[in-house]
């Protein structure tokens, strides 16, 4: 306890055995370790001029080519759109938009002409696009019940399906919620001169979609027979994994503007080619103001026609490389030697604190 | 042991200072009548007590009674310093936890997101709110249970009880209030005690305060007459007391109670009671009754919760999460009035078409709207509150609070987390385990009491400290002198060490390499072989040797203690200057070996004859005591040939002054020395002596007993007739006292000066004292210009004189306030004539009281803000707080505060930091500061190393948070314009859960850990670098506006690139991805390049950070490859079922996992390229400097081998020495009875006067013979 004489004692005699070895086991000296000494090997990056340069050139070099490339392949795409939406309303109508679309006894049909603008190769994706159309708000997109779809078992389960959940007398619809009930049910019918292009509608969702989220044993039953029609009826006696065109719809956009598949045309088209298109004008996009297009388009590899990705990294490639001159300048017109003792700030301000 | 008692002290955690600490108003008012109280009873060393307010009972104990005293039921001894129980744990733990508005708040949210308004599952912000909490919770629990695991040790220490007639040993927790117990030497008192009985004769025992108080000076206690024969058992036993007393109270320097024993009912006075927290010294067991046990004892009592600091960086912190929340509301405002009332806007606009066209088309394509109109919404008939449309209003708030759930992840949940881990780690691992700050003397590493502050440390701009323990050792030894115009004494000071280093000689100072002669013991470190042990006889001047030594024989006031050996002896003495003289006389061969009230008996080894050793006897006639007006100290002393003799020692001024007319030459030398020594930091005094004749003697003899009998005036009588005999004295020589600096302290304070931080140094020193080692520590130098302010003027002392206190406080507050305003004044000159002179400014705690006068408080701090260094001497620890809240509060700079003892703990706590110097006894300051390290030397480390680094490595941490957590929500809030402001969710829910606390956790917490701007070795070449902490470079509004925009910018590349890419088919399938294939895919993106950006922004990247990037990546994909392919059986919606993998199937995803992290990284690398190459700040300039330094491990030092000598080198190092004088002449010396200045302020103790030598010396001899008497 009293540390002087504790001293005191150890200095003058040699009974304590070895004292080193004491020490060495009384000490409370901290352990050596890199972690503790915050010593740990590190590799210590630093932006000299010849890292920025270098970086700016690299990405450069890589992007511009990965540019022309994507830009190529977009290019190669050809894409009829014809916006259909106004044009089907009848010259007697064009006030009363709204009245046509809901008034059931007036035709729904309507012929829209397309004239091919360059060879088109087989297969030849058919899309319908609409714009202002809210697949992704909020009460639209809840507004389903997976479980329901895949399993026939559980086909009173209609919870988030509101306001679609069930019929006046309380039976559960299959399938259940908005975006089932609002389903898009416009058609069309491909004509070249006489000649019927026939519209595969297979395969046009995902696989994943098709074998698990909507199941073969699970059919359409009660649905759209409320007072109000949203959209396309469904065959009942076909399972929901059949009926793609509902499960492409049900995949929901994440814009307001979107383009469903719908369907493909596996026959080439040639320049010139007139096509004549058939088509039922049944979904109601006037009430809000939607516009409804038809899209007939081929793809590449990397999907459609976007222009978008190999613009974006010509661009940013060719800032790059522009940037790595740039700063090659800057290093010449405003050099600084590296570790410059002048350019710490107390060197500086010598005054100033 | 020793070690366990320490911790054991912990329980008194705030004792003393907790009450000093200046938080209120009301603990400070009552802390001054404490002290003025306690002042006016402890004066003349009885205690007068002022009237203690009653308590409405009072306690009546039956001694060695248990039955008796069972029905009162009083509490045990057993102490608890938990914050929980396993009871309370949870639900207080959590109370505590939810204080934290961030957790608060996600609290709200969670609660919220079960309701049907929330876009999100409540798994979102359940799952990181739990988690936060349970790391949370872990750690209390872990440092609850190590407070238990103390407690335990505590209750569990053993004392002696007397049960029936025998000692027997039990745990404290046993304790009883009425048991009798037995303490041992140097063991702690288990609890509040009434002093009984001791082996020491008259029933006194010695008591240790150190760790109630920091003194470290034994107090005595003395029992009751009554009671002193109760030491062996069998008494005891008899011993049936009542004892009535006052209920437990917190002051600790009273007691009220009786003692009642055989109907005789005597008064108890503090002087019996033995406080818990105190130990017994030179004492062999005393018999006590216990009083106050456990929570009830007046140390606990004193105990209040050390106040938690937060530091400044945090509060700042706040700040920022305010400006977030300030951010999310404005967000949800746009959202909810998008939603609810665009529509309208829209409507009023399409009425008048024409002028309004171009505003409709923007409406437009911000989409809008709770409409019927669009019928797949389904908003005919009954539709819930928050999308009725025929209520907008309740739509707008409803959706409001969606929004806020939807963003909720803009405030960073884990960030508190993060940050207190980080720190934890930081203190537990760094901290403590720093080599660098290990002191393998006291065997004590650094320890950091608390993680709340270590950016703090890198942020300080002021440190005031202590000066005794904490910059000098507390250890005068005798170093050099001159005798008869010649240096004797080789040893090189720290002090010229520190400046020798400064001129780059380097100097060795082991122990091994000092020469054989040098001598080294306790006060005493002289290396001359030309004196020692006599051997002056040989000196040209052995005449001037003689009365050298025989005058620090017998010029002083000193008690000879122990054995009648050299070796054995120890000294007491008022000063450990005059042991350390004493100590040198013995060493030259004039052994002082006892004091009789009437003489000094000397053992000379020399004088006449060679080798022979003689014992004479002076005879002390008179002596002339030390003040402070006299600064001189003499004896009158008959030699045993009748020879009379006066010796004067004193200041260099008053004795020139009084010297005899002739010997210039001498005089001159003498005053170059003196000059030197100053310069070298030592303390010096000369030396002189007077020859008298029988006549001049008894005539002045006559005048100095009237002096000293007379009534009035006596001191200043005596000071006059002293006068008339201390004069034409011959001057012998001087000593030269080294006031042993801690090890390094002016290469440290040199280092902290050129990091930018000013040192005050407060120190309860007389004022000659604390500019000298002003002048020691390199804070005061020849140029510097200083402003005193003291209250030894004249004009005061004349005040004094006349006695009237009002008066005296008129004309001390008018000199004070005069001198403030006229050195401001000069202060302001001088800076502006010569900008880069060092000024110092130094004032005395009597003249502090007046300038902290709110009317004078302005100037003061502008006086000691303009100045480099700053000295307050003789202040009390409550002014030493003040001073530090001062500047604290008024001048809003970052302050630390170094101490050791009690009398810091006020100001350790009162600063931002609080440091104290752990490794020796007194574990108060250690108790109250919030890090302890074992020397001075270690704030460089401390502060240039720790603290920086952790300031920028918190500053990055928080930072990234800031934004990474913006990044992520922007994303969502540009969604949100696309989906008519219906605040549906972008992501997956569990994506968003986990982003926080898994996908982007660690390798931020790795740079909180790791990241080094440049090494520590660097960190200390360029002090300089602080500075970017002081001036808080890095946590600006300015930085966090960039950090803010690249994150605008970053979220915008993240939603429009992916958005995109829904608008046409993909892959040449031509089928088309849906929402969440968009979102995945924006995700991942984020992920990606928010761990880059972290990468990005690293100084030093270890393999911690290569695997917690590529792992936290790795990790998200390991997450959603498994997310992704399996369906649950919950009812939930399986919507990014499979998503991954269709995206995986087209070659789009991986163009664009490409692209947008490099485009988004792209205007980051910009920045940083330009500001490194335009505007780079001082530790890149570093690195850059050192760039291809070799890695360094501080543990490899190859010695350097000196193909000098170890003398030789040692006399080359002297020789190179800069041998600057000093205008500085380094007078100072403790006056006597100094030592107990606080102890008499608080009323305990027995101040030893000088004047009592004699009274003393009689006092011990009898006890000695009544010692051998009995033996």
């Amino acid at each position: 306890m009293d540390s002087s004489n504790a001293a005191g004692t150890s200095n003058g005699g040699s009974g304590d055995g070895d004292p080193a070895a004491a020490a060495r086991r009384n000490t409370k000296m901290p352990k050596y370790s890199k972690f503790t000494q915050q010593e740990l090997p590190a590799c210590k990056p630093i932006l000299t001029p010849k890292w920025v340069v270098s970086v700016f050139f690299l990405v450069g070099v890589i992007f511009v080519p990965v540019g022309v490339v994507s830009l190529l392949a977009a290019r190669d795409v050809v894409e009829i759109i014809d916006r259909y939406d106004d044009a089907c309303v009848p010259v007697n109508m064009t006030d009363n938009k709204l009245g046509y679309i809901q008034n059931e006894t007036i035709s729904k049909e309507c012929t829209r002409t397309l004239t091919v603008t360059k060879d088109m190769k087989q297969p030849i994706f058919v899309y319908y696009q609409l714009d202002n159309f809210y697949q992704n708000h909020r009460r639209y997109v809840k507004s389903r019940n997976d479980a329901q779809l895949r399993d026939y078992k559980k086909a009173n389960q209609t919870t988030s399906c509101e306001p679609e959940r069930t019929t006046a007398d309380g039976k559960p619809i299959v399938p259940c919620g908005l975006i089932a009930w609002s389903l898009f049910n416009d058609t069309y019918i491909f004509n070249r001169g006489n000649e019927n292009l026939t519209v595969d509608k297979k395969d046009i969702s995902w696989k994943s979609d098709r074998e698990h989220k909507f199941a073969k044993n699970v059919y359409p039953s009660n649905f759209q027979n409320g007072g109000l029609i949203g959209g396309a009826k469904l065959d009942s006696s076909i399972p929901l994994s059949d009926q793609e065109d509902l499960i492409v719809w049900m995949r929901t956009a994440a814009l307001p503007t979107f383009r469903k598949l719908y369907g493909r045309i596996y026959v080439d088209l040639k320049e010139n080619d007139t096509i004549t298109v058939k088509l039922d004008n049944n979904y109601n996009t006037y009430s809000f103001g939607g516009k409804k297009k038809l899209v007939l388009s081929t793809a590449t590899w990397l999907g459609g026609k976007n222009d978008f990705l190999g613009f974006a990294y010509l661009i940013v490639g060719g800032l790059c490389i522009f940037l790595a001159f740039a700063f090659t300048l800057l290093y010449v017109i405003k050099p600084r030697k590296l570790g410059d003792h002048n350019y710490l700030s107390w060197n500086r301000h010598p005054a100033g604190r | 042991m020793s070690s366990r008692i320490k911790e054991m002290m912990r329980v008194a955690t705030a004792r003393l200072g907790g009450e000093q600490s200046p938080r209120g108003g009301t603990s400070q008012a009552g802390r001054a009548e404490a002290s003025r109280t306690a002042r006016l009873g402890g004066g003349g060393g009885s205690l007068r007590r002022q009237p203690q307010p009653q308590a409405p009972t009072v306690r009546t104990i039956y001694c060695n009674d248990r039955e008796a005293n069972a029905p009162v039921g009083y509490k045990g001894n057993s102490v608890s310093t938990t914050k929980y129980s396993v009871l309370t744990f949870l639900p207080k733990g959590l109370f505590e936890q939810f204080r934290r508005v961030a957790n608060l708040y996600f609290l709200m949210i969670s609660i919220l997101s079960t309701t049907p308004i929330s876009p999100v599952h409540p798994v979102t912000n359940v799952v990181p709110l739990s988690l936060v909490l349970l790391v949370s919770l872990i750690k209390e629990a872990f440092e609850d249970w190590k407070r238990f695991q103390n407690d335990m040790s505590i209750n569990n220490a053993h004392v002696d009880v007397l049960q029936g007639q025998k000692w027997e040993s039990a745990p404290w927790k046993r304790l009883q209030v009425g048991d009798i117990v037995r303490i041992k030497q140097d063991t702690y008192f288990p609890s509040d005690l009434l002093f009984l009985s001791s082996t020491n004769p008259d029933g006194v025992c010695y008591i240790e305060t150190a760790n109630l108080d920091g003194e470290t000076n034994l107090k005595i206690r003395k029992a009751l007459e009554k009671t002193w024969d109760c030491v062996i058992p069998e008494k005891a036993s008899e011993f049936k007391g009542e004892i009535q007393c006052e209920q437990p109270n917190n002051s600790l320097y009273t007691f009220t109670g009786n003692l009642i024993v055989d109907k005789q009912t005597i008064p108890i006075s503090p002087n019996q009671i033995l406080l818990r927290g105190c130990s017994l010294r030179n004492t062999e067991y005393i018999v006590a009754a216990v009083i106050f046990t456990g929570h009830e004892t007046k140390v606990m009592m004193n105990s209040m919760n050390v106040p938690s600091k937060r530091s400044t960086l945090e509060k700042k912190l706040d700040k920022l999460i305010l400006a977030l929340f300030a951010t999310l509301f404005t967000m949800c405002v746009i959202g909810a009035i998008g939603s609810g009332f665009m529509w309208e806007v829209h409507n009023r606009a399409l009425s008048r078409w024409s002028e309004m066209e171009v505003l409709c088309s923007a409406y437009r394509f911000c989409g809008v709207f709770i409409n019927e109109k669009y019928f797949y919404l389904g908003l005919r008939g009954r539709v819930e509150d928050q999308f009725n449309p025929k209520n907008r209003f309740v739509v707008t708030i409803l959706t409001m609070f969606t929004l806020i759930t939807l963003y909720s992840t803009i405030i960073p949940i884990s960030l508190y987390v993060s940050i207190e881990m980080i720190k934890f780690i930081q203190c537990a691992k760094f901290i403590n385990n720093d080599l660098n700050m290990y002191h393998a003397e006291s065997n004590t590493p650094a320890l950091a009491r608390t993680s709340n502050l270590n950016e703090e440390l890198g942020q300080v701009e002021y440190i005031f400290s202590d000066k005794t323990g904490t910059l000098t050792r507390n250890l005068m030894e005798f170093f050099k002198c001159s005798i008869g115009g010649e240096i004797y004494g080789t040893g090189i000071t720290e002090i010229e060490k520190g400046g020798a280093e400064r001129a780059g000689v380097k100097i060795d100072d082991d122990e091994g390499k000092r020469s054989a002669t040098a001598v080294h013991e306790k006060g005493f470190n002289f290396d001359d072989a030309r004196i020692m042990r006599g051997a002056w006889r040989n000196e040209p001047n052995p005449d001037a040797c003689v009365q050298f030594c025989r005058c620090l024989a017998i010029c002083h006031t000193v008690l000879p203690e122990g054995e009648e050996t050299p070796e054995k002896i120890t000294y007491q003495a008022a000063s450990p200057d005059e042991a350390a003289l004493v100590a040198a006389a013995k060493n030259f061969g004039f052994f002082f070996y006892r004091r009789t009230p009437t003489t000094v008996l000397v053992r000379e080894s020399h004088v006449e004859r060679m080798g022979s050793i003689q014992d004479v006897a002076y005879e002390i006639l008179n002596v002339l005591e030390f003040n402070s007006t006299r600064k001189r100290q003499s004896v009158v002393c008959r030699f045993p040939n009748g020879k009379l003799v006066l010796y004067c020692k004193g200041a260099d001024n008053v004795i020139f002054e009084r010297l005899a007319d002739g010997n210039h030459d001498i005089k001159k030398t003498s005053r170059e020395h003196l000059e030197q020594f100053g310069s070298a930091g030592l303390r010096t005094l000369c030396l002189a002596y007077r020859d008298l004749s029988r006549e001049q003697y008894e005539s002045w003899n006559e005048k100095f007993v009237q002096a000293k009998s007379s009534l009035r005036d006596r001191d200043k009588k005596l000071d006059e007739v002293a006068e008339l005999i201390e004069k034409d004295l011959i001057l012998i020589g001087c000593t030269a006292i080294e006031d042993k600096l801690q090890e390094g302290v002016p290469a440290c304070i040199e280092t902290l000066s050129a990091a930018g931080i000013k040192i005050w140094v407060l120190t309860g020193d007389k004022m000659e004292t604390a500019i000298n080692i002003a002048y020691a520590c390199s804070l005061v130098n020849n140029d510097t210009k200083q402003f005193i302010i003291t209250s030894e003027t004249d004009a005061i002392r004349d005040a004094e004189d006349r006695g009237d206190p009002v008066e005296i406080a008129r004309v001390i507050k008018d000199s004070v306030k005069q001198s403030l305003r006229s050195y401001l004044e000069e202060a302001h000159r001088s800076l502006r004539s010569t900008p880069g002179r060092k000024l110092a400014f130094i004032i005395d705690g009597r003249c502090l009281m007046y300038a902290l006068d709110p009317a004078l408080r302005v100037n003061l701090l502008g006086l000691s803000l303009i100045c480099q260094s700053v000295v307050c001497c003789r202040v009390s620890p409550l002014q030493k707080a003040q001073v530090a809240s001062l500047v604290r509060k008024g001048a809003r700079k970052i302050t630390l505060s170094i101490g050791d003892g009690a009398n810091d703990v006020s100001m350790i706590q009162a600063a931002h930091v609080g440091i104290g110097i752990s490794g020796q006894e007194g574990m108060q300051a250690v108790m109250a500061s919030d890090f302890a390290i074992a020397q001075f030397r270690y704030l460089t480390d401390l502060l240039l190393v720790h603290g920086r680094w952790s300031y920028l490595r918190l500053c990055k941490v928080i930072t990234y948070f800031f934004y990474k957590n913006l990044t992520f929500t922007l994303t969502q809030f540009w969604f949100t314009f696309q989906t008519g402001f219906s605040g549906q969710r972008f992501y997956d829910d569990w994506f968003q859960s986990l982003y926080n606390v898994i996908f982007t956790a660690l390798p931020v917490i790795m740079v909180g850990l790791f990241d080094k701007d440049v090494s520590a070795s660097l960190s200390k070449k360029y002090p300089q670098l602080y500075q970017e902490g002081i001036r808080n470079t890095f946590f600006r509004w300015k930085v966090i506006a960039v950090w803010g925009f690249f994150a605008f910018y970053q979220s915008i590349v993240f939603y429009y690139f992916t958005a995109a890419a829904s608008q046409h088919g993909h892959g040449s399938s031509g089928k088309i991805l849906g929402q969440w294939d968009v979102s995945t895919m924006a995700f991942t993106c984020v992920v990606v390049t928010v761990n880059l950006r972290l990468l990005m922004s690293c100084n030093s990247i270890t393999r911690w950070h290569y695997f917690s990037v590529a792992g936290s990546i790795a990790a998200w994909f390991l997450f959603i490859f498994i997310y992704s392919a399996i369906m649950t059986s919950f009812d939930r919606q399986e919507n990014v079922y499979f998503v991954i993998y269709v995206l995986m199937s087209t070659f789009f995803f991986y163009l664009t996992l490409m692209l947008a992290p490099v485009i988004a990284l792209f205007g980051d690398f910009l920045y940083l390229s330009l500001q490194r190459w335009l505007f780079p700040y001082d530790y890149q300039v570093i690195q850059e400097m050192h760039k291809d330094d070799p890695h360094e491990y501080s543990m490899i030092h190859l010695p350097e081998r000196s193909h000098l000598s170890p003398e030789e080198a040692r006399s080359y190092a002297i020789s190179m020495l800069p041998r600057e004088n000093s205008k500085h002449t380094g007078f100072a010396f403790d006056s006597p009875g100094y030592e107990s200045f606080f102890a008499s302020q608080q009323g305990v103790g027995v101040p030893h006067k000088p004047w009592d030598v004699a009274r003393r010396a009689s006092m011990k001899q009898q006890r000695q013979q009544q010692h051998t008497g009995r033996s």
